[in-house]
């Protein structure tokens, strides 16, 4: 008899629990309800700084209200994944543009072709977030931030080293130029710095080189990587000269990417290959005169690396409603001029001369250099290049830095690589 | 825990029993019993929910090709077959043996000492054995990054110690090769463990009778004679204890060379559990590296057992 209360006891807790759980959210709601209710967005937090201003204008302005979670970037991927994978994800995922043809490819994401159609902007987003976000025809997710990679130089270096500060390097034999002579200002100065054990990183700061001189590291469908390209020894090979000539500080053979952006702030780094939100660390440090160029190829040329995240709607989100609203209110004017006033480079190329330019003289370089930016696309992008111990990086680390020759590392790298995408 | 001595009933005479008054069925045995039940259902629900049903479902997964997302097939022993031939796992195994083999006796020498050092009365010996002991406490991520900060090129205290003595340069970079990395991580770990070392070595020693000592001691033995001759010996035991603590946790290092290392440079510094963590949740292969997870476990065991073994003969030389 009273073992009998015990268990009634035990289910109801139980079923309060679970009620619980759903965060009171457990009425789903359709793609075409009206947007009312609560709907959860995840994003990266390098998005820290201006998602809550983003968030409270459209809770401000609409029915419907989003109710955001900051997760470490360093981790975004698994935790999202993990979630996706036992349907306790968020209802919209602000996602990292390169990891999109990997979710979008596992079908955990709703396919957002209708939204984008109906967008009156649709030719003013983005190209590379568009094409990152297409999976066998369909598109998964809206632009959402951008970001794009250029070289900042440090103009007082430059003056001291006897360099014209107006002039900057177009390519690859201008550049080991000016960091010789930035170097030869004393022990502690160095010409260039990177970080040479982070894969993300070189994709964004390293990959560049390789486009600008005209070659490639994937092919365009992802099918087949190109790390044993002769661009890519250009560019590994020129590095080296960097690192062996002594150009580069000691830290950078090891930098997870954490060293490289301070380096440059101390003020004794000539040159460096970062983003628009390095603009931004600069001017509240009001240390540095700097400048903003297209990063060169061997023979001249630019070429610059498209990133930022792309906004989906998840296949297991419960308020849909709200869900599809936010995700085309984050690509309008209104949300987009919010993220540009806060150093984020908007993803309406249309919009660019007008809410984000005028801004900072910097602004500019970044923003063309988004709208012409390319991206790899990948269903393994993590695994062959974001992993800081996969291929990518670990051909990096060995060329630049490694006894060994280039081209032996690259052979090496390019059948990691294609093993890893031909697995799939 | 007292043992209730019970009589000697004989419960195959039912005969005998019928004659006997009836008991009551909550009886103090019975009682005891349903007590004792109460008392460890606590720790054995906690270690079948987070130890015999997760060991049973990584096993179940090794056996599958799972995906973190999509479907996942059976594919019976072909990650166990994979791995025999997998030249990554196979150098993050012997990464990992290489580190064990060079940090254990560092630890158990350092700890040794140590004990040996504070294993006196006094005020002074206390405050050192509190000062040894005071890494211990810290978390192994937090002194792993307080290491990293510490030995950063250009940067760190440890750099400028090493340019003053004219060891290095002030900007040699300490992990730029897997040996010099393996030895700046060597060394935070001894920094970091030897307090425990030392302490559980120490309860050993003072187990052991001070008349033993003081025997040897009048005998003419110097006190490091009557340490060699007469502790060591009867401290064989929590030698061997302290050896499978210290294996065992070098065999499962992974935090220490996450943060420190990264596993670089060019994946020079991999253990064991940071492969298991690349395939599971970097390449998202979870069958894979349960199959990876299940091997090592195994091995680890079979290293225990060895371990085990030896103490239990030393007990009864």
């Amino acid at each position: 008899m009273r073992s009998t209360r015990l268990v009634a006891a035990a289910g109801a807790l139980a079923l309060l629990l679970a009620g619980c759980g759903g965060g009171g959210g457990d009425q789903k709601s359709a793609a075409t309800d009206k947007p009312t209710g609560t709907a959860t967005l995840w994003v990266r937090d390098s998005a820290k700084g201006f998602i809550n201003l983003l968030s409270e204008q459209y809770n401000k302005t609409h029915e419907g209200k989003v109710k955001v979670t900051v997760v470490p970037s360093a981790n975004f991927v698994q935790k999202f994944g993990t979630a996706a994978a036992s349907g306790s994800g968020p209802d919209i995922a602000s996602i990292d543009l390169v990891y999109l043809p990997y979710f979008a490819s596992k079908g955990v994401l709703d396919d957002l072709t209708p939204v984008l159609d109906s967008l009156s902007w649709k030719n003013g987003l983005s190209p590379a977030h568009k094409k990152l976000a297409v999976f066998e025809g369909k598109t998964y997710a809206l632009p959402f931030t951008a970001e794009a990679s250029v070289t900042f130089y440090n103009k007082d270096l430059f003056k001291k080293a006897g360099l014209d500060p107006a002039k900057s390097p177009k390519n690859f034999a201008e550049m080991l130029a000016d960091a010789r002579a930035i170097r030869k200002l004393g022990p502690d100065y160095y010409g260039f710095t990177m970080a040479g054990q982070c894969g993300g990183c070189n994709i964004f700061e390293f990959a560049p080189h390789v486009w600008a001189s005209g070659g490639k590291v994937l092919s365009d469908d992802g099918k087949s990587a190109a790390f044993d390209s002769s661009e890519v020894t250009d560019a590994l090979t020129f590095y080296r000269q960097l690192w062996t000539e002594g150009l580069m500080p000691p830290s950078a053979k090891t930098d997870n990417g954490s060293v490289q952006p301070a380096s440059f702030q101390s003020g004794k780094v000539g040159m460096v290959n970062l983003g628009a939100f390095f603009v931004q660390t600069l001017v509240a440090d009001k240390k540095i005169d700097f400048g903003a160029t297209p990063i060169v190829g061997k023979d001249g040329g630019s070429a610059s690396f498209a990133g930022g995240d792309e906004i989906a709607v998840t296949k297991g989100a419960k308020n849909k409603a709200v869900a599809y609203d936010f995700v085309k209110w984050a690509t309008s004017e209104e949300a987009q001029t919010i993220l540009a006033k806060n150093a984020i480079v908007p993803v309406r190329t249309d919009l660019i001369d007008k809410i984000y330019a005028p801004l900072d003289p910097r602004y500019k370089v970044l923003g063309q250099a988004m709208a012409v930016g390319q991206t790899p696309y990948s269903v393994v992008e993590n695994a062959i290049i974001n992993d800081n111990n996969g291929p990518w990086s670990k051909l990096i680390n060995q060329a630049v830095f490694g006894t060994g020759d280039v081209k032996s590392a690259q052979s090496a790298a390019q059948t990691a690589a294609q093993q890893i995408i031909d697995k799939g | 825990m007292t043992k209730t001595i019970s009589p000697p009933v004989a419960p195959s005479r039912p005969v005998a029993r019928a004659a006997e008054p009836r008991r009551p069925w909550l009886s103090t045995r019975r009682r005891r019993q349903l007590m004792g039940m109460a008392m460890v259902s606590p720790a054995l629900v906690v270690v079948t929910v987070f130890f015999l049903v997760p060991l049973v479902m990584t096993f179940w997964m090794s056996l599958h090709d799972w995906p973190l997302l999509g479907d996942h097939s059976f594919t019976g022993l072909a990650n166990y077959r994979r791995a025999i031939h997998d030249t990554d796992w196979l150098h993050a195994i012997r990464f990992t043996l290489t580190y064990t083999v060079l940090i254990t006796p560092i630890l158990l020498v350092a700890g040794l000492a140590v004990a040996f050092l504070v294993h006196r009365g006094g005020r002074a010996a206390r405050v050192f054995q509190s000062i040894f002991f005071l890494p211990v406490v810290i978390g192994f991520a937090a002194g792993a990054f307080l290491w990293l900060y510490l030995a950063q090129p250009g940067l760190g205290p440890l750099a400028d110690l090493a340019a003053r003595f004219g060891l290095a340069g002030r900007d040699t970079n300490w992990f730029a090769t897997a040996t010099s990395g393996l030895l700046v991580v060597t060394a935070m770990v001894v920094w970091k463990v030897t307090g425990m070392q030392m302490l559980l070595l120490l309860s050993g020693m003072q187990a052991i009778p001070g008349e033993l000592t003081e025997a040897a001691r009048i005998d003419g033995a110097s006190r490091w004679k009557a340490f060699l001759h007469v502790t060591l010996p009867l401290l064989r035991p929590t030698l061997a204890l302290v050896l499978v603590f210290s294996v065992a946790g070098s065999l499962l290092a992974f935090d220490q060379f996450y943060i420190m290392t990264a596993g670089g440079p060019s994946n020079g510094t991999i253990t064991a559990v940071y492969q298991i963590y690349r395939t599971s949740f970097i390449n998202f292969d979870l069958g894979y590296g349960a199959a990876l997870s299940a091997i090592l476990m195994v091995a680890l065991a079979a290293v225990s057992a060895v371990q085990m073994l030896l103490l239990r003969n030393s007990d009864h030389s």
